[in-house]
């Protein structure tokens, strides 16, 4: 390693340093601002030094770490996202008596581990990012110890990510056994990966399973709603997100590397992965009536719509996924900011029937929920929708009809549900005291919410109504993923 | 021009929106006077467009272009031509007497309701001048979440069934014209620029499935007969402001759809469908009437009668000739004032009575007078009678639909007698026979509601004896298009008999 | 002949041993038979010209994390836990995904072909000896995921801390 590749790992080093640093740091102080101070900071020095990272060409640092445009984009993407569960996560921790540094300690460990996968290019530091993002999910997922679904939660969460692990494990194993090569980019190389055979395929299979796990898509989704449910409301925000983000971005690397998608089972598999998502996601979350069930089962659904993006291939779709994910984000981070701002010690604001009326006592905020979930349902003005419509045309331009009408389905039925929620936030109060508007009782969201949400609301306005700005930066760096 | 008259005419309701959203909620006058002064400015913005319209070309005029999302070729540009100008006017009248009509029937949540009213005028104008399909799918959407809120928070009993249903079927038919959209798009030399659209000519068979992928969207709208359903429960259930909305205005979208993209985009899988489109008009035509005599309360029966009208309507377009396809477009514009005007005195007496129940009524004649003077003049237009409005617009869609069919033309002849049947019912047994006791007390209209009522009265009349004011508008446009549906695809030759011809 | 004799003899022998270990009833004689099992695994690296490995399988697993295992296995309530049912209700989905991994192995291997080898051959591992070339590959080219490794034990304490700690 010499200098310049020291430069193009930054990004990854200060978070991993900052991680050490805090935990000395929360052994001489455990007051919890110091400890928020020093993790958004770090984060945000991480996020700057991205664009010193990015001064240099496409530069691979060691077979195991390639710092080129796409992955400098998922990586702030990651960065974003981080910051953001950091801020959410203050006032989360702030106001209940549990660990607080540690929590940000293992934060910014997660943030590194999904960081790392996005770098990723090479099937060890595939399984090292992975471990370290699962690892530090268990303790975080089960942060709420006295909480006995949070605990179950994390239980779950520990077993089926060691199982999907050990899948994982092996089936890179039987590629590798196949291919001689655990580089992505020397399995580019023509002649590595002539056609399918069927210990390729096995161990393909078996990465799937593991990475299906991870991603929650049907049918290893059994796991998502417990543990959104179970896990704090930051850290739900960051399981839909970061962890299934950075996991995306380093499964299209390796799909388009290997160019997988020209052997038909295997397309034929993420397709029906893709339907069966979009479908069972959007149909289970109908019953729902816990908020954070709801938003896991959305997050499957929308996890089939980017496999479609991913179908297509080429270009249009790359772009597609990047603008996908990036309103995915905002959104997601957005409605899960709501929930976790709105939680006050007695347990997490996930009572759909705890909302109603919230739109006339509290209109800015039920705005702002409203906006959020519009833009998951892919309405027009918002982000959500030209990620929608990216993936449409993306899914146009290959002649994928089929998961197109099933995307055209599962939409609607997603939106009965996000309508649901609408229907209550404006819904009435049954009359009795005082008859007039007596609103939502819960909390209010305080100034770091406010400031959060605005400006999440915004990201999502602006991505829906100008998207030619992100639409460049995503040129710029996503497409040109295969050179 | 000085101004973006178009842009103004969409924004400002916007805006106003904002404005009455910042106000606080106590002071409900200021929200209503503010709402007030905003429409009818919106409406006196939008009166150079009916003074300054070049009625000679067929162009499209008052247009701005900006880029917009130059990677995808997507512009923000606006125009309207003879078909459409006179959409953006009914629409900016109707809201005004959408806010007048609601000044003292919305009780509480005053400032979002009178916000949401005008963030649907703006988009409602904006799908009539699009001329990019990116930005007409927007405005198109956009305007589904007030209108939601509408219906499911001012609504009747039933409302947040009404309005999901609502929701639900519109946005399917939505999400496949958006695939049809994008399809089109790519087909187009990867642009959404409608005007282009209008001068390419598509592969047979893309164009049939084009068709049906904006036929799932614009017939939901219309509504065309086997996918109208979710318009009485959206009708009965929404607030006089939302039926007056959804009758005059929204659902002449559909319609709208289908003279500016389906026809011209799409002219020979349209030739071909236009037989099948006029067999499904007529059943809506006559089964709206049957269902109409079936009904119990008024603002249903007003609502099937919406579906027959609008088979009419789709009769006339679908007739691909001259007559009918203005007929159709004047009908759309009578139909808009008629059925407000109906809806909106519903509206009036329900503010007194609280009942839409037709057995709770009778003898209001002798107890409103006035009221039922101008209830008989929209009755009788909705017939048809001559004089009218309503009559000028049917005349012309049966001289299109026999010109293009016999038989559908008989069918849909007796549709209008049934029309006149349950109308006339409807009014016999509202406002003759003996006097319900239930509405004896009731005071006449006041001056805002006569207010509200009369510009539609005028209008009724004013088409009605001289429709050639209106007409003049649409015919050069009118032409164009029906030029463009009967020759695109057909040998260069028949092209230049028409020429000859013509 | 011979090393497929001692190859099946592990092989056979392992799954026994991972057999016993789960469905013992008394946790102290599952991790009993893990050591059996840890050492097999050892005798099988041996196999792979690996003795380096086989050298620290037997020191960390059998000497140091067993140990541990079994001073956690003794501070737990040995009799409720031996009381209790071994297996939960969900044993039999665990056995369907066991026997479509088995079924998958037999297709797997029946079709096995040699694809192109990597760049540690087995002459090579022999002239190079197996501690040297593990040692230089995980100092330079593997540094990095060596320097993660330790972050994952990290997470792993700070987590196992933070969720055992008792609260105030």
């Amino acid at each position: 390693m010499n200098s310049a590749d020291f430069i193009a790992l930054l990004p990854l080093i200060v978070p991993a340093l900052a991680s050490v640093v805090l935990l000395l740091l929360i052994t001489f102080s455990r007051s919890h601002a110091v400890s928020v101070l020093f993790t958004l900071g770090s984060l945000l020095l991480s996020f700057l030094l991205l664009f010193v990272a990015g001064g240099g060409t496409p530069r691979r640092v060691t077979p195991l770490f390639i710092m080129d445009a796409y992955s400098l984009f998922f990586i702030g993407l990651l960065f974003i996202a981080g910051i953001v569960v950091a801020v959410m996560s203050s006032r989360y921790l702030g106001e209940r008596s549990m660990e607080r540094g540690e929590y940000y300690v293992l934060l910014l460990l997660a943030t590194l581990g999904a960081s790392v996968l996005a770098a990723g290019s090479h099937f060890a530091s595939f399984f090292a990012g992975l471990e370290i993002l699962s690892v530090s999910l268990y303790t975080l997922i089960a942060y709420r110890r006295n909480d006995d679904r949070g605990n179950e939660a994390g239980l779950k969460y520990l077993i089926l990510a060691a199982a999907s692990s050990s899948f994982l494990l092996f089936g890179m194993a039987l590629v590798y056994a196949q291919t001689g090569s655990m580089d992505f980019f020397q399995l580019a190389e023509g002649g590595r990966v002539p056609d399918l055979t069927v210990v390729l395929s096995a161990g393909l299979l078996l990465i799937t399973v593991g990475v299906g796990f991870k991603l929650a898509v049907v049918p290893f989704h059994l796991w998502t709603p417990d543990v959104y449910e179970g896990a704090p409301a930051p850290v739900a925000a960051f399981i839909a997100t970061s962890s299934k983000g950075a996991i995306f971005a380093l499964l299209m690397r390796y799909f388009s590397l290997m160019d997988l998608q020209r052997f038909p089972a295997v397309w034929y598999g993420i397709a029906g992965i893709a339907v069966a998502s979009m479908l069972i996601g959007n149909l289970l979350a109908l019953r729902q009536n816990n908020l954070k069930r709801i938003l896991a089962y959305s997050s499957i659904a929308h996890m089939g719509y980017l496999l479609v993006a991913v179908l297509a291939g080429g270009t249009v779709a790359k772009t597609a996924v990047g603008y996908y994910l990036a309103a995915y984000f905002a959104t997601m981070l957005g409605a899960f900011g709501v929930i976790a701002f709105l939680s006050g010690e007695e347990g997490d604001a996930e009572n759909l029937e705890a909302y109603r009326g919230m739109a006339w006592s509290r209109p800015w905020t039920a705005g702002v929920f409203v906006a959020m979930l519009l833009s998951l349902a892919g309405i027009p003005l918002t982000a959500g929708f030209i990620g929608k419509f990216y993936v449409v045309a993306a899914g146009a331009g290959a002649a994928l009809w089929i998961p197109l009408i099933v995307l055209v389905a599962g939409s609607t039925i997603g939106l009965y549900y996000y309508l649901r929620i609408v229907a209550v936030l404006y819904g009435r109060v049954p009359e009795g005291e005082g008859g007039a508007v007596t609103g939502f009782p819960g909390r209010v969201l305080g100034m770091t919410g406010g400031i959060l949400l605005t400006v999440l609301t915004f990201a999502l306005l602006w991505l829906g109504v100008y998207p030619a700005p992100l639409i460049r930066i995503l040129q710029a760096t996503v497409a040109r993923l295969v050179p | 021009m000085s101004y973006p008259i178009l842009s103004t005419v969409i924004f400002l309701p916007l805006a106003g929106a904002l404005v009455i959203f910042l106000i606080k909620r106590s002071n409900e006058s200021l929200i209503k006077w503010t709402a007030l002064v905003l429409s009818l400015l919106t409406f006196a913005v939008s009166l150079p467009l009916f003074t300054g319209f070049d009625k000679t070309t067929a162009d499209m005029q008052f247009r701005e272009t900006y880029q917009w999302v130059p990677s995808w070729g997507i512009n923000y540009a606006l125009g309207v031509d003879g078909i459409s100008v006179l959409f953006v006017l009914l629409s900016t009248l109707l809201t005004v007497l959408c806010v007048t009509v609601s000044w003292n029937s919305i009780k509480d949540r005053t400032k979002e309701f009178f916000a949401a009213l005008l963030l649907i005028e703006g988009s409602m104008v904006g799908v009539f001048c699009s001329l990019d399909l990116f930005l007409f799918y927007i405005f198109w959407e956009a305007m589904l979440i007030p209108m939601y809120l509408l219906i499911g928070v001012w609504g009747g009993p039933n409302r947040v069934y009404a309005a999901i249903k609502f929701f639900l079927y519109t946005l399917v038919g939505s999400l496949l014209m958006l695939i049809g959209i994008i399809v089109l798009y790519f087909n187009t030399g990867r642009s959404f620029d409608v005007l282009q659209m209008m001068t390419t000519n598509y592969p047979y068979h893309l164009q049939l499935l084009l068709f049906w992928a904006f036929f799932a969207a614009f017939a939901v709208k219309v509504p065309m007969f086997p996918v109208h359903t979710w318009l009485p429960d959206a009708h009965t259930e929404a607030p006089t402001a939302g039926s007056v909305i959804l009758a005059g205005i929204l659902i002449k979208m559909g319609a709208y759809g289908f003279l500016r993209f389906s026809m011209p985009i799409l002219p020979e899988a349209s030739r071909e469908m236009a037989p099948l489109m006029m067999v499904l008009s007529v059943i809506g035509i006559i089964y709206g009437g049957l269902i109409c005599l079936g009904q119990t309360d008024i603002k249903r029966l007003i609502a099937y009668s919406s579906v027959s009208h609008m088979g009419f309507v789709t009769l006339g377009i679908f007739a691909l000739n001259i007559q009918g396809v203005q007929g159709g477009i004047l009908q759309m514009i009578n139909h808009g004032i008629v059925t407000g005007a109906l809806f909106l005195s519903i509206g009036i007496i329900y503010d007194r009575t609280h009942t839409r129940q037709i057995a709770d009524y009778g003898g209001v004649a002798t107890v409103l007078p006035v009221y039922a003077a101008f209830f008989m003049v929209f009755t009788l237009s909705s017939i048809g009678l001559p004089g009218t409005n309503g009559f000028v617009g049917e005349f012309l869609i049966l001289l299109g639909g026999f010109t293009a069919s016999n038989v559908l033309g008989v069918f849909a002849a007796t549709g209008i007698i049934i029309g006149a049947a349950y109308m006339l019912w409807l009014y016999q047994r509202v406002f003759f026979l003996d006097v319900n006791p239930k509405v004896r007390s009731y005071k006449d209209m006041n001056l805002r509601e006569v207010l509200t009522l009369l510009p539609l009265l005028l209008l009724v009349l004013w088409i009605g004896i001289y429709p050639n004011t209106f007409l003049s508008f649409m015919d050069a446009s009118v032409q164009h298009l029906v030029q463009r549906v009967n020759t695109a695809g057909q040998p260069q030759m028949a092209q230049q008999i028409i020429e000859v011809i013509r | 002949m011979l090393p497929k004799i001692f190859f099946g003899y592990f092989a056979v022998v392992m799954v026994v041993l991972s057999l016993l270990i789960v469905t013992r009833k008394n946790p102290v004689h599952s991790v009993l038979w893990m050591l059996a099992l840890f050492f097999h695994i050892a005798g099988l690296y041996l196999f792979l010209n690996a003795e380096f490995l086989a050298a620290v399988q037997v020191i960390l697993y059998a000497g140091a994390i067993l140990v541990l295992f079994l001073f956690v296995v003794m501070m737990l309530n040995l009799k409720e836990e031996v009381m209790g049912e071994r297996f939960g209700k969900e044993w039999p989905v665990g056995i369907s995904i066991g026997a479509f991994i088995l079924v998958l192995f037999f297709f797997t291997i029946n079709k096995f072909s040699q694809g192109p080898t990597g760049q540690y051959t087995i002459e090579r591992i022999k002239a190079e000896t197996h501690t040297k070339a593990i040692g230089s590959v995980l100092y330079t080219e593997f540094l990095l995921p060596f320097e993660i490794a330790s972050l994952i034990l990290l997470i792993a304490i700070v987590g196992a801390i933070v969720l055992a700690k008792k609260t105030k």
